[in-house]
């Protein structure tokens, strides 16, 4: 069979295109860094793809708020060819700044259950955190089980990086997160490490730094009602082996124990983008 | 030009549209960056501000009229979730968004010319959505920020906050205090329209004058050339031959042009050429006697053993020719690392100078053979204290507003290009008050062999290919960086000097380059920082003995700039890459798609000359060598005496005996050089990339330091680089040579820490000197060029013992402030950084403690050497004791460190040791203190066994060739034997119970609690104001 085809986008200053596209292949996809402007001048379609990566970075310096000129790109330029992609029922995974922009061009959460298709009309946003700070720091994630989100099956709890300075998830009002809470389509927050795996979820706002951004709710990250878009904060892609964990050298780096691609070293992030891969292959 | 667009019609001037957001005051919603305001002139100077709200402005300069801007504000300027947006209205005139009257409001913007990064992004997005048509040819946009302050104290003036919110070398401000406020009087800033600049033709200057108007001259121009070089070049113009061929050529036969002129004192600059190092040193040695004459330092101390070593090993591609050296990583790859210094511009705007200093260095890894990808990134900066309260001289910073601004600089810089910050260090000391260094390194990567079979470490540039211009454009900002570097700081130095880095133009060219890279599409490359154009160039047409320039095609941010200006401005992001005709239209193609401007500007001859025209005129018409190798060799005098120092007595304080060492090391790991930086570090993203295997912070909090940083960058494959680096500028207030030893040392052993490979590593060498001439200004420059004397044998003695050749360096010879007796030099200072082979980062090592019963020894041997140590530092900037003179920690016998530091890596590599801590600054009892803080657990130690030395030598020195190790009891044996044959001393272990006890004997020295520690640690530097 052939391997799911994953484009991965870069240019105007998006940073993790290489990590992400190399992650996808780890995990038997075939990626390939995709200039946004190919998009747009039509080098390349969309519809050649099977699974849509918008990496992490600083697109257009994140002057005007994070990921919202790149966001502008995707919505005025690229509105049809994302339509039909997600109207295909094709994945889409957003990272960091990736998140940023989905979440600015509309795609993220999402219109209601009941819509037909993306409007493009921006619900939510990611603000500035608390701190005032861009940090790179570790988090502990947690993911919703019952969520519809196909890239977080059967992942209860991971330690991931965090680098943002804008990842605070917010929305005008309680009842925005009401219904996504009822959808099941705040896939992953932000939990207290030292609670029991599987309980860690709460409403109640987490201190700095368990949540290191003030986060509503804890958001980490949020899928569309279909569950095929997703985007998170944090960066799965840079805990694709332990070797990149922090407790690694404490030889206790969480993961799986064995895997084909990296041994005993598989970091947890992996699992993430092998989901959608699966998920792409399943539909075949 | 691959980036064409149709001029506009000159139209009227259009009106300019105001758009002005501000973030929403909702439930859970914040300002943000009003906090941040109020955070720091809270941390900073104690001011507490009840509120401090965030407006931000654009001014539009557009023939796009505001009603249409206006429909679409919410598209583009704010976020309508977060953001409330009004056009051609001051929001602060709004009483729905701003009900109360403020006690002040500030508004910051840039004067003319200043890069504006938000407001370039604003108007690339303000493209996407209104494709205006028959656009103004200089339509910009341009940002501000207003703050509106809520309760300030009292004897607060508001003209003074907003002289900390501002630096009036590049921004302007607006200030409306409480009176004006009450009346309504808002800020309001106009756009900062430019002056024109007015082009003046290619001027012939006279040379047929005396001898000090040949200095003045030199002087007035900023040129900084000495008598002997100007005389130099008043020879050439008398040369009649030179005088018929340049008659030929149709230019000025008897004398300069302007444009050459400036040329030449661009190439010819300290900056540029080295000359200090190059120079012809005699030297005398008042205690042995010596006298000799030592014919360039850098040919005999640094580049003779690097090419001895380079005939030993068969890794060394290429060494200091290049923008940085090149060494063999595995088959398929090579790595390169390169470090600069960005000192003045950063005394001068610490946020723009370190943010182009960073850039800056990528740029010459992306200028390394045929283009290599920056990979990771290290700085290293020296500051005045930063709770410094003595006074401050004119035009100088507070340290704690250049540490700020240097950091953000280089937060931004990194972050923005993708880079990830993997080490670092910050050092203070009093005399960083007169000039901070701010050193900023890269390490890149490339594949050793190209596609089309070259290898990817040689340039390959023909006569004929052309040469583009690739990336921004050129400006009036950063004329005479390189000259002006090259002189001392004074109240007068020119804001031209100063530029603003833009990340993201230079991240699209990076992309767009090493996409070039791949196809083929580049025979050279090289990066445009000191002396622009005319450097860029002029050195890549050394290798083709010739080249053309029209400086009529380069592009102007705004018309009018001399032909001087045009070859000598540092504007930045840009590259020089010459391309062969037959792909210059891929080569232009690829640009396009990148939206980078890519521009050929020259050609490639093998003339001889350097050959500049502004169109159809020859404005320049240098011969090559002339150019490279005209400059005359400096004759310089160096003199070497001890200074004399008091003796640091530390016994004197605890005349009874009974020191309080419990409280020392509380008050040791609050120093400033010693307590964390934290806070700081987590604030530079050192993970992207997805390789980083060793971070900054390390331990079971992630906030024990890091000794080095380790990255994997093959996706998938543990191959690692370790990235490391020391310097003890202290060293040097007892001699410069054991500074420059322990330099070396430090990063040596840093890397052991992490299991380098240590028979395949390479250093870069970066001297930050003060200046080391003798004349009226400096008439200690004998000692102090002796001091530079000693470093470099130091540093050949040294690297020649660890087999660890100097790949790159720089130097920067001028880190002096002011005149007299009012003169700041800072501390002859030495950065030495390592990058070498990490065969497999699965199995390294951190300082962090990691478990109880873990095996503690120490490794080397602790001898009485506490001159100079950070102890005496503190005890002496206490009062408490009178010197810090002694015996500095001397590197005696390096060959026998090097066989003990590969038995040490290699048994971490072996997974022997998973715990190991350089034992540096504060000894041994500072670095057992920081690995239990890693792993937050306890220690009881015995330094009895570690020699006859004092105590406080054992407990406090800094012996060099030393290491903290942890063991798991388990391995303990083998690690005894591995270890057989050096020395090792057994120190107690590792305790459930989170307290160090440090016993000498039946002697208890220390007890302190980890907790207490953590928070001594942790608090000093921590200069965030909090956060929530």
């Amino acid at each position: 069979m052939l391997p799911p085809k994953v484009a991965v986008l870069f240019g105007f200053g998006i940073n993790c295109d290489h990590e992400t596209a190399a992650v996808f292949n780890l995990v038997g996809g075939q990626s390939e860094r995709i200039h946004v402007n190919h998009f747009v001048d039509g080098t390349q379609n969309l519809d050649n793809f099977d699974i849509l990566a918008v990496p992490g970075g600083f697109s257009f310096g994140d002057h005007l708020g994070s990921g919202r000129l790149m966001g502008n790109r995707l919505r005025f330029a690229l509105r049809d060819q994302l339509q039909k992609f997600v109207a295909d029922g094709k994945p889409i995974i957003g990272i960091c700044n990736g998140f940023q922009v989905l979440v600015k061009t509309g795609l993220l959460p999402g219109p209601s259950v009941e819509s037909n298709g993306p409007d493009f009309i921006q619900t939510a946003s990611l603000t500035l955190n608390d701190s005032g700070q861009y940090e790179d720091r570790w988090v502990t994630l947690e993911f919703d089980p019952k969520s519809p989100c196909i890239w977080t099956k059967n992942i209860q709890r991971i330690d991931c990086p965090v680098r943002h300075g804008e990842g605070k998830f917010v929305m005008p009002s309680t009842t925005d997160f009401d219904a996504l809470s009822e959808n099941h389509q705040l896939a992953v927050r932000y939990v207290d490490p030292s609670t029991e795996i599987g309980h860690g979820i709460t409403d109640e706002p987490l201190p700095f730094p368990i949540s290191p951004n003030g986060s509503m709710r804890n958001i980490a990250g949020v899928c569309d009602s279909s569950g095929l878009v997703f985007g998170l904060m944090p960066h799965p892609e840079a805990v694709y082996a332990k070797w990149l964990h922090p407790d690694h050298t404490r030889d206790s780096a969480p993961g799986p124990n064995s895997s084909e691609v990296l041994g005993k070293w598989e970091g947890e992030g992996l699992q993430i983008f092998r989901n959608a891969i699966q998920y792409v292959l399943s539909q075949r | 030009m691959a980036f064409s667009t149709p001029l506009p019609e000159r139209v009227l001037p259009m009106p300019i549209s105001r758009v002005e957001v501000t973030p929403k005051q909702s439930d859970g919603m914040r300002d943000v960056r009003g906090d941040v305001v109020r955070r720091q002139l809270m941390a900073d100077h104690g001011i507490d501000v009840t509120e401090v709200r965030s407006i931000n402005g654009f001014l539009i300069k557009s023939t796009v009229e505001s009603e249409e801007i206006s429909k679409r504000v919410d598209d583009l300027f704010s976020d309508p979730i977060i953001e409330h947006a009004t056009t051609n209205n001051l929001l602060l005139a709004s009483p729905e968004y701003f009900q109360n009257t403020p006690d002040a409001a500030i508004t910051i913007g840039f004067k003319p010319g200043v890069t504006d990064n938000p407001g370039s992004a604003a108007y690339d997005g303000f493209k996407t959505i209104f494709s205006p048509k028959n656009e103004l040819e200089d339509a910009a946009i341009s940002t501000y920020q207003t703050y509106v302050f809520y309760g300030i104290p009292e004897n607060t003036s508001v003209e003074w906050i907003a002289s900390t919110l501002h630096n009036n070398l590049i921004q302007r401000a607006l200030v409306s205090d409480s009176e004006a406020c009450q009346q309504s009087l808002w800020p309001a800033l106009e756009y900062p329209e430019k002056p024109p600049q007015v082009f003046s033709p290619p001027q012939p200057i006279n040379l047929e004058i005396s001898d000090e108007e040949l200095l003045e001259l030199s002087d007035s121009g900023l040129l900084a050339l000495n008598l002997e070089e100007m005389q130099t070049i008043q020879a050439h113009y008398r040369d009649e031959k030179i005088r018929a061929t340049r008659k030929s050529a149709g230019i000025v036969p008897h004398s300069p042009t302007d444009v050459e002129l400036e040329c030449l004192a661009q190439t010819w600059s300290e900056h540029c050429k080295h000359k200090i190092f190059a120079s012809k040193i005699h030297h005398i040695d008042k205690e042995t006697g010596e006298d000799t004459v030592i014919d360039s330092i850098f040919k005999t101390h640094i580049m003779k053993p690097t090419h001895d070593m380079q005939n030993e090993v068969d890794w060394l591609l290429s060494v200091f020719h290049d923008n940085s050296g090149v060494i063999a990583w595995d088959d398929e790859w090579s790595i390169c690392m390169k470090a600069e210094t960005h000192n003045s511009p950063s005394a001068l705007d610490p946020y723009g100078g370190a943010m182009t200093g960073i850039v800056g260095v990528n740029r010459d890894i992306l200028g390394t053979g045929l283009g290599a990808r920056p990979i990771a990134n290290t700085d290293v900066f020296c500051f005045g204290p930063p709770n410094w309260e003595g006074d401050l001289p004119d035009n100088l910073f507070h340290p704690s507003r250049v540490l700020r601004g240097v950091h953000a600089g280089v937060r931004v810089g990194g972050n923005e290009s993708g880079i990830p910050t993997v080490n670092g260090a910050i050092v203070f000391d009093d005399r960083y008050i007169g000039k901070p260094l701010v050193y900023c390194g890269t390490v890149g990567i490339m594949p050793r062999q190209l596609a089309d079979g070259r290898q990817s470490h040689i340039k390959t540039p023909s006569a004929g290919d052309i040469v583009y211009m690739v990336g921004g454009r050129v400006g009036y900002d950063g004329i005479h960086g390189a000259t002006f570097s090259s002189l001392e700081l004074t109240e007068e130095s020119p804001s031209s000097a100063v530029q603003i880095g833009d990340p993201i133009t230079q991240k699209k060219m990076l992309d767009m380059v090493l996409e070039a890279r791949d196809a083929g599409l580049i025979t050279c490359i090289t990066d445009n920082g000191a002396g622009g154009l005319s450097s860029s160039i002029g050195e890549m047409a050394e290798y083709t003995n010739g080249c053309e320039i029209d400086l009529a095609k380069v592009p102007l941010k705004q018309p009018g700039l001399s032909a001087w200006e045009i070859l000598v401005s540092e504007s930045q992001e840009r590259m020089t890459v010459a391309v062969k005709v037959s792909d210059c239209d891929a080569f232009e193609a690829m640009a396009n798609l990148h939206e980078v401007e890519a521009t050929p500007v020259a050609t490639f001859t093998s003339s001889g000359m350097f050959h500049v025209k502004f169109g159809t005129d020859t404005v320049a018409y240098l011969p090559i060598d002339f150019l490279h190798d005209g400059v005359p060799q400096l004759q310089l005098e160096s003199e070497w005496q001890l200074p004399k120092t008091e003796p640091f007595l530390p016994d004197l304080l605890y005349l009874d005996g009974d020191a309080d060492h419990s409280t020392l090391l509380l008050r040791m790991l609050a120093r400033p050089n010693i307590a964390s930086k934290e806070s700081w570090v987590r604030q530079y993203d050192h993970e992207v990339i997805a390789q980083t295997a060793v971070k900054p912070f390390v331990g079971v909090e992630r906030d024990g330091p890091g000794d080095a940083g380790v990255i994997a960058p093959l996706h998938g494959n543990p191959h690692g680089i370790v990235i490391s680096c020391g310097i003890v500028p202290r060293y040097s207030d007892l001699d410069a040579g054991a500074m420059a030893a322990a330099s070396i040392d430090e990063a040596v052993r840093n890397a052991v820490c992490a299991g380098v490979d240590v028979d395949k590593i390479a250093g870069l060498d970066n001297f930050c000197w003060p200046d080391s001439i003798e004349s009226v200004k400096t008439p200690d420059g004998k000692f102090k060029l002796a001091q530079l004397v000693r470093a470099n044998r130091e540093l050949e003695r040294v690297c020649r013992a660890y087999r660890l050749p100097c790949v790159s360096g720089k130097d920067s010879m001028k880190n002096d402030y002011g005149a007299g007796e009012n003169k700041i030099s800072i501390p002859p200072t030495l950065l030495y950084s390592v990058f070498g082979d990490q065969p497999d980062v699965r199995f390294t090592a951190t300082s962090d403690f990691k478990s109880a019963g873990e095996r503690v020894y120490l490794v080397g041997t602790s001898k009485e050497e506490l001159g100079a140590c950070e102890l005496s530092y503190m005890l002496r900037d206490s009062g408490e004791t009178q010197g810090i003179g002694g015996q500095v920690p001397l590197l005696l016998n390096p060959e026998k460190n090097l066989s003990m530091y590969r038995a040490l890596s290699t048994a971490i590599q072996n997974g022997l040791v998973r715990t190991a801590h350089d034992c540096s600054e504060g000894g041994l009892a500072v670095a057992v203190a920081e690995m239990c803080i890693g792993g937050r657990v306890g220690a009881e130690i015995d330094i009895d066994g570690t020699g006859k030395s004092s105590v406080w030598a054992r407990l406090w020195g800094e012996s060099l060739g030393r290491f903290l190790v942890g063991v798991q009891p388990e391995q303990e044996t083998e690690f005894i034997q591995w270890m057989s044959g050096h020395p090792i001393t057994y120190l107690g272990e590792v305790t459930k119970t989170p307290t160090l006890i440090i016993s000498d004997g039946y002697d208890k020295l220390v007890e302190t609690e980890t907790n207490v520690m953590v928070d001594s640690w942790q608090k000093t530097l921590d200069m965030t104001g909090g956060v929530v």
